[in-house]
């Protein structure tokens, strides 16, 4: 698919000359939130998009990343360009554990295992005081050559960039047609050969490096990483995106990182009601724009493989 | 010995709050499909209710629980009715992201109204120790527990033996055969809800009277919620009290013996393993649904 | 197709832009008040709110600083270090405040005084309590609070020698704050030759504590020192009276306050608490100020509306010394500081850290706290 390539080409120059045209530190720092969040949600998508499973636990990587990258810097002394690579290849032997084990679960339970591993290892990082420093957190990771705002905007556009590269070769790929095929009708699938664990798993690795790496850009430009890393509070935002913007494809998840970080930088100024007003907006789009906000893009449409009908369970039958 | 034995009844009353607290999540799982991240902000509302009739306007304990009940009822039918209704059979993520928003709202809503004061609730009976032999518990607690065990009885009665049991029980099994026959499917998925919503804001209601009720608990009540219900085995009620009793013996003899910092950890690793090994948890839910 | 990936480039290209315009307005002096305003404690948040709110409407109808009016703009950081940063260069480059104040929880705190250096900001927190970040060599930071060691030191010889504590057990939350003050307490009650006979966590949000409680019973402590904030701590105080342990109780926290009391019933009657201020200081000034929030709030304030009062007083104050809003000069006021408080005189270490203003050990009788003993904070060495 040829255009779904050409607008992500598209966005990523345009948001290349974006620091040459906006000098604002912080329109500076809410763009450098947005292209983070691009990559935690597009890291997420690979899994509930393409494997068709919903995760709550990818903070899990988020933190392990971050995690990684604080001490690969503070205790080893490892440069930012070392140690953010280093964050998504250890998150990524962490998902490949958590996969193998989890991938053999499906719905609820799924949702429910996922999210009991990121809570094991929040609870692991609050307590693991001579590693992690438990609830005192890790402060003062340093920032090796990232002095800059706009040199941190760079950094995590790459990253953002290898994110989207990867993630559109997955969903291009062999592996990636499989994950699909196995969504929408496993038995199909299997039937003409497709190993649904195979894809799967290759989807669930690859989602938790880019989480992974996201991470640990955030440990450097936060300059603090305590256990609240693994909290739901992440995950919530990540999934509101993803399905905000539209799971299962490639442009969604930038539009819904887009759209929720702006979203609740505008809602400070309603104080209070903040919150209360993003509780409200969050279940009008499930209600009113179930397939999120790129089915309102009619062109965009047929980008979509399909609207993601999961098969109705067996015991629920048509209502 | 006494104190093996402490822990022991520490961890039987915690266990049985756990069943009690789970109930709603697992009614509404086991008969609607529906994950309600919602749950903990039920119990929540239950809690802050319970404040309001109480201590607010000094209304008797047992007047005020009623009220709560019927209260919740009502909110139950009109969420399910007005907003969850739409989302019907389109699969389990909508609910999921829905109920995650729902549970925003309620929280922050209740933050503005209340404020973030914790809150108490007057107790039906007088606060005291009760001494057992070499073991200690209250009088609340252990009336606690008995109102528990109550709900526990009636919810099953409810499902097992009325009309509306029936019903119920008809439409989750086959909603088209169900609603051939005449019974309306969409009031019966009304009132699955409101019944969830009630238990889980009555049992609120109850443990806020030992302890207290504040806008913020939910996610935590949710997370242990979703641990009971798992390990008994999601929709099972006799499972949701196995879970919760093995839930809080489990922390209550890793506390005691091991560490009471990281007692949280439990729950998590238990659920990890049981669905390793047992994914359709101790009780199986596929043959038994509440 | 084009249309549709140029309307959204342009949309996102857009969006920020509308989100940063700049309508700074010359004719007030805007300082930022970042707290968590939700999640599990706002409560606490909210007090240092009401009490800034307070000291911002005196120093107002005297007539402002600088001949500006003053504005507090509050932001929810919600104890999150990342929600911390956001609030703080909304704050900085968006409201263009000249000062910060915040950010409660130590690791909040330590993630926004990198950014705050960085913007060339003056950031006073009146809460955080973790003793190192004081230690960092930052010079936009100012600590308006007393630190679990500085508490430790203060406490320690009353609890030793006063209570006669023979030998202790610890319970705290598990943060970073709960175990500072077990760490800070252990130290100073070890060298006085206290024995320390037990340390126990819980988590953030515990209910039930009768299992941690069980395990102390058996250890029989003389005394059980908690650090404890109003929720967790009346849950636990009552616990600890359930289940008859007779030992004395001293608590870390916002424990004399009439809601903790009232949440822990009779429970609450003999506790001892240390705090950095209890609302029946018999002062002229504390009088003044428990009058005034108790007219405007309907409560006597706690530790922390007195350390949101302070902290901005302290503030607005250094900024009058300045002359000017520019940060050097801001931070050159505070160092001057001598800031006459409810509870004493808040004066600061060259490395930015209050001292001198007084603490108190109360008692809880007939459902309020009553000083047992003051202690003065003095400079750290």
């Amino acid at each position: 698919m040829p255009s779904d390539s050409r607008i992500l080409l598209t966005l990523l120059a345009a948001a290349a000359l974006f620091p040459l045209a906006v000098h604002d530190p912080y329109v500076l720092h809410i763009a450098i939130l947005v292209l983070f969040y691009v990559v935690l949600a597009s890291s997420l998508n690979l899994i509930v998009g393409y494997v068709g499973e919903f995760s709550l636990g990818h903070t899990a990587f988020l933190g392990v990343g971050a995690y990684a990258a604080a001490l690969l810097a503070q205790k080893a002394g490892w440069p930012v360009w070392a140690t953010i690579p280093a964050a998504g290849a250890l998150a990524a032997v962490a998902g490949g554990f958590i996969g193998a084990i989890t991938l053999r679960l499906k719905g609820p339970y799924f949702v429910i295992v996922t999210l009991s591993f990121a809570e094991v290892l929040r609870l692991v990082a609050n307590n693991w005081i001579a590693v992690t420093n438990g609830p005192m957190g890790l402060a003062g990771i340093p920032q090796g050559f990232l002095q800059d705002k706009r040199l941190f905007f760079y950094a995590v556009l790459a990253v953002a960039a290898v994110t989207l590269y990867l993630c559109y070769r997955f969903v291009h790929s062999n592996a990636g047609r499989g994950a699909v095929a196995v969504r929408e009708s496993r038995f199909v699938a299997q039937s003409i050969g497709i190993n649904p664990f195979g894809s799967a798993m290759l989807a669930f690795v690859l989602g938790a490096g880019l989480a992974g790496l996201a991470g640990g850009f955030y440990a450097h430009y936060i300059t603090f990483v305590g256990p609240d890393i693994f909290q739901f509070s992440f995950m919530a935002s990540m999934i509101i995106m993803v399905l905000i913007g539209g799971k299962g494809t490639l442009i969604g998840p930038i539009i819904g990182a887009a759209i929720v970080t702006l979203l609740e930088e505008y809602l400070r100024d309603m104080q209070e009601l903040r919150l209360t007003l993003f509780g409200l907006i969050v279940m009008a789009v499930v209600l009113f724009l179930p397939n999120g906000i790129i089915s309102l893009a009619p062109k965009l449409k047929r980008l979509r493989p399909h609207a993601p009908a999961r098969p109705v369970s067996a015991d629920r039958g048509v209502l | 010995m006494d104190l093996f034995l402490q822990f022991l009844t520490n961890g039987l009353i915690n266990g049985a709050f756990y069943a009690l607290s789970a109930l709603g999540l697992t009614l509404i799982f086991g008969l609607m499909r529906v994950v309600n991240f919602a749950h903990g902000e039920m119990y929540m509302l239950g809690g802050v209710l319970g404040w309001f009739f109480t201590t607010h306007l000094g209304l008797n304990f047992f007047l005020s629980v009623a009220l709560v009940a019927a209260v919740m009822a009502a909110f139950g039918l009109l969420i399910d009715r007005f907003l969850i209704e739409r989302l019907r059979g389109e699969g389990e993520e909508p609910g999921i992201l829905f109920t995650i928003g729902l549970s925003i709202f309620l929280a922050n809503v209740t933050l503005l109204v209340v404020g973030p004061a914790p809150l108490k609730v007057a107790g039906a009976v007088p606060e005291g120790a009760l001494f057992i032999g070499p073991i200690i518990v209250t009088k609340l607690r252990l009336m606690a527990v008995a109102v528990g065990i109550a709900l526990m009885i009636a919810t099953h009665a409810l499902i097992r033996h009325t009309r509306l049991g029936q019903a119920m029980r008809a439409t989750f099994q086959d909603p088209m055969a169900a609603s051939l026959s005449g019974i309306r499917v969409a009031r019966v998925h009304a009132a699955t809800f409101a019944l969830g919503c009630t238990l889980a804001a009555l049992s609120g209601m109850l443990l806020a009277s030992i302890y207290s009720a504040q806008a913020s608990v939910g996610g935590l009540v949710s997370l242990k919620s979703f641990v009971v219900v798992i390990l008994g085995g999601m929709g099972s009620f006799p499972g949701a009290v196995v879970g919760g009793l093995l839930l809080g013996v489990a922390e209550s003899l890793w506390g005691g013996y091991v560490a009471t910092g990281m007692v949280d950890v439990i729950g998590f690793v238990l659920v990890i393993l049981i669905l390793l090994f047992r994914p359709q948890g101790l009780f199986s839910s596929s043959s038994e649904r509440a | 197709m084009k249309a549709a990936s140029y309307g959204l480039l342009l949309a996102l290209a857009a969006s920020p832009a509308v989100v940063a315009s700049p309508a700074v307005a010359e004719d007030e002096i805007r300082i930022g008040l970042i707290q968590p305003l939700t999640g599990s404690v706002a409560y606490n948040g909210k007090s240092v709110v009401d009490g800034a709110k307070l000291a911002l409407a005196d120093i107002n109808a005297a007539g402002g600083v600088l001949g500006k009016p003053v504005r507090l703009v509050i932001e929810d950081g919600q104890c999150k270090p990342a929600n911390s940063v956001n609030a703080v260069e909304k704050l900085v480059q968006r409201d263009k405040v000249v000062a910060l104040i915040g950010a409660f929880c130590s690791s909040a705190t330590a993630a926004i005084m990198p950014v705050a250096q960085k913007y060339q900001v003056p950031l006073l927190t009146g809460v955080s309590s973790k003793a190192d970040l004081t230690e960092q060599n930052n010079a936009y930071f100012y600590r308006a609070a007393e630190t679990d060691a500085l508490l430790a030191t203060a406490f320690s010889s009353i609890l030793a020698n006063s209570l006669k504590l023979k030998t202790v057990a610890y319970i705290a939350v598990n943060d970073d704050w709960g175990r500072g003050a077990v760490a800070e307490f252990d130290r100073d009650l070890t060298a006085l030759g206290v024995k320390t006979v037990a340390t126990e966590y819980f988590d953030h949000g515990a209910t039930d504590f009768y299992t941690l409680l069980t395990k102390i019973r058996a250890t029989r402590p003389d005394g059980i020192v908690v650090a404890a904030e109003t929720q967790d701590g009346s849950i636990l105080v009552k616990q600890i009276k359930e289940l008859g342990l007779s030992a004395k109780v001293f608590g870390v926290g916002s424990w004399a306050t009439a809601d903790f009391i009232d949440l822990a019933g009779e429970a609450a009657e003999g506790l001892y608490a240390a705090v950095p201020y209890v609302s029946t200081l018999e002062t002229p000034r504390n009088t003044a100020f428990v009058k005034a929030y108790e007219a405007q709030y309907g409560a006597k304030p706690g530790k922390y509306g007195a350390a949101g009062y302070n902290a901005v007083n302290i503030m607005a104050a250094a900024i009058a010394r300045a002359g000017s809003t520019e940060a050097p000069a801001i931070l050159a006021g505070l160092k001057q500081t001598d800031y006459a408080a409810p509870n004493g005189t808040y004066k600061f270490t060259d490395k930015g850290q209050a001292y001198g203003f007084e603490t108190a050990l109360v008692k809880i009788e007939g459902k309020s706290p009553k000083v047992i003993a003051t202690a003065p904070v003095d400079a750290p060495h």
